[in-house]
């Protein structure tokens, strides 16, 4: 994207009050953004949002009971554009 | 319409939508000549449900994205006819299912809606498929990891996003598709949903699932534009994807919108090659 993976806010939310805890979608992501934790009350969080890779939804989309969202994509897209901008001009 | 089919729902029991997924399977087999495929039965004793799947095409109801029937079908080597997934069409109709197990107004009202768009004939609207990209002339760097072989075109036309997906521009039109790293990935795909002709996508947008039983993938188009072609040869053999992603497997025709700006948040071989090799080192170990 020509800019630094960590000015881009590009990453799943968990919706807690719908998450069952199954599981899938850290079976599922090859890059490590979640992690399980086992023995606390919140079993799994977004541990790495910076591994997410940008505009992938692929978890969302094989979550059963729909809790994973993303940020706008074209505000995402138009964002970057932005930064790619002012770090060519500065 | 839907009649003399295999019907495989996903029967979910700790789910509404598994719990309609069931209704509906079992309504069309009281209402038409259908097949029911128990899942659960299925899974311990495939004799039976084997013949009949081998002998209709096969529609397949999800209740939820974690699609149970699709992956068994998929595990059984079955060929998908039909899909339905019952939370999208929920969503679709802006229709809201309850928390609980149990199916009430507003998933009567889903169910009936399925059920009169599955009783209708299948009536497409007229779609013009104006494909112009004919030729290619693709220049391939391969790169090898264990027994996985991944071949990446190094021609100048050709633009990737880091979504594995490729844009080939000739002229205001790309041909798009998925990676090598893609179909490896996903081993053999099952099932293609293609963009409608017509539709406007954004950059970075959805243009098509690509199913297999591993995972289902969205093609995340590198360009803007409106789709004027869709490779319907893939909804009969998606396998053509895992053959040759670039040429056989393409995807879309995009007739592009603003490809000077699109061209700002894509990269070309030299880059994706690097960050791919990455990939599949890490994937793969």
């Amino acid at each position: 994207m020509g800019v630094e993976r960590d000015k881009i806010d590009w990453k799943p939310t968990i919706d807690y009050s719908k998450c069952d805890y199954c599981m899938e979608c850290t079976n599922f992501c090859p890059h490590r953004v979640f992690e399980v934790r086992e023995n606390e009350e919140i079993k799994l969080i977004v541990r790495n949002p910076n591994n997410c890779v940008v505009f992938c939804r692929a978890c969302s989309k094989i979550c059963g009971p729909d809790a994973l969202s993303f940020p706008d994509k074209n505000a995402t897209t138009l964002r970057i554009k932005e930064i790619r901008k002012e770090e060519n001009n500065g | 319409m839907v009649e003399n089919y295999a019907i495989l729902p996903c029967n979910g029991l700790d789910k509404c939508a598994g719990v309609i997924s069931a209704e509906i399977a079992k309504k069309l087999c009281e209402n038409a000549k259908n097949e029911l495929i128990c899942p659960v039965f299925y899974r311990v004793a495939d004799t039976k449900y084997n013949k009949i799947a081998g002998e209709h095409p096969l529609l397949v109801i999800d209740g939820c994205p974690t699609r149970c029937a699709s992956k068994l079908a998929a595990e059984k080597n079955l060929k998908i006819s039909q899909k339905i997934l019952i939370t999208e069409e929920a969503k679709n109709h802006h229709i809201e299912l309850n928390s609980g197990l149990r199916i009430l107004k507003n998933e009567n009202a889903l169910i009936e809606i399925i059920l009169i768009g599955l009783s209708k004939a299948e009536v497409k609207p007229a779609q013009v498929s104006d494909e112009t990209i004919t030729s290619y002339n693709f220049d391939y760097e391969i790169f090898q990891n264990g027994k996985f072989i991944f071949r990446v075109p190094k021609n100048p036309d050709i633009y990737y996003n880091e979504n594995d997906c490729w844009a080939y521009v000739v002229g205001n039109r790309a041909r798009i598709g998925v990676t090598d790293f893609v179909q490896q990935n996903l081993s053999d795909i099952l099932y293609f949903t293609p963009p409608e002709i017509g539709d406007e996508i954004d950059q970075f947008g959805e243009v098509g699932d690509i199913e297999s039983s591993k995972a289902l993938v969205a093609l995340i188009s590198p360009v803007s534009g409106k789709v004027v072609a869709i490779n319907e040869s893939l909804v009969q053999k998606p396998e053509m994807i895992n053959e040759n992603p670039y040429e056989l497997g393409w995807v879309a025709e995009i007739e592009l919108a603003d490809f000077e700006s699109d061209k700002e948040l894509l990269i070309g071989f030299d880059k994706y090659f690097e960050i791919m090799k990455k990939k599949v080192e890490n994937t793969n170990g």
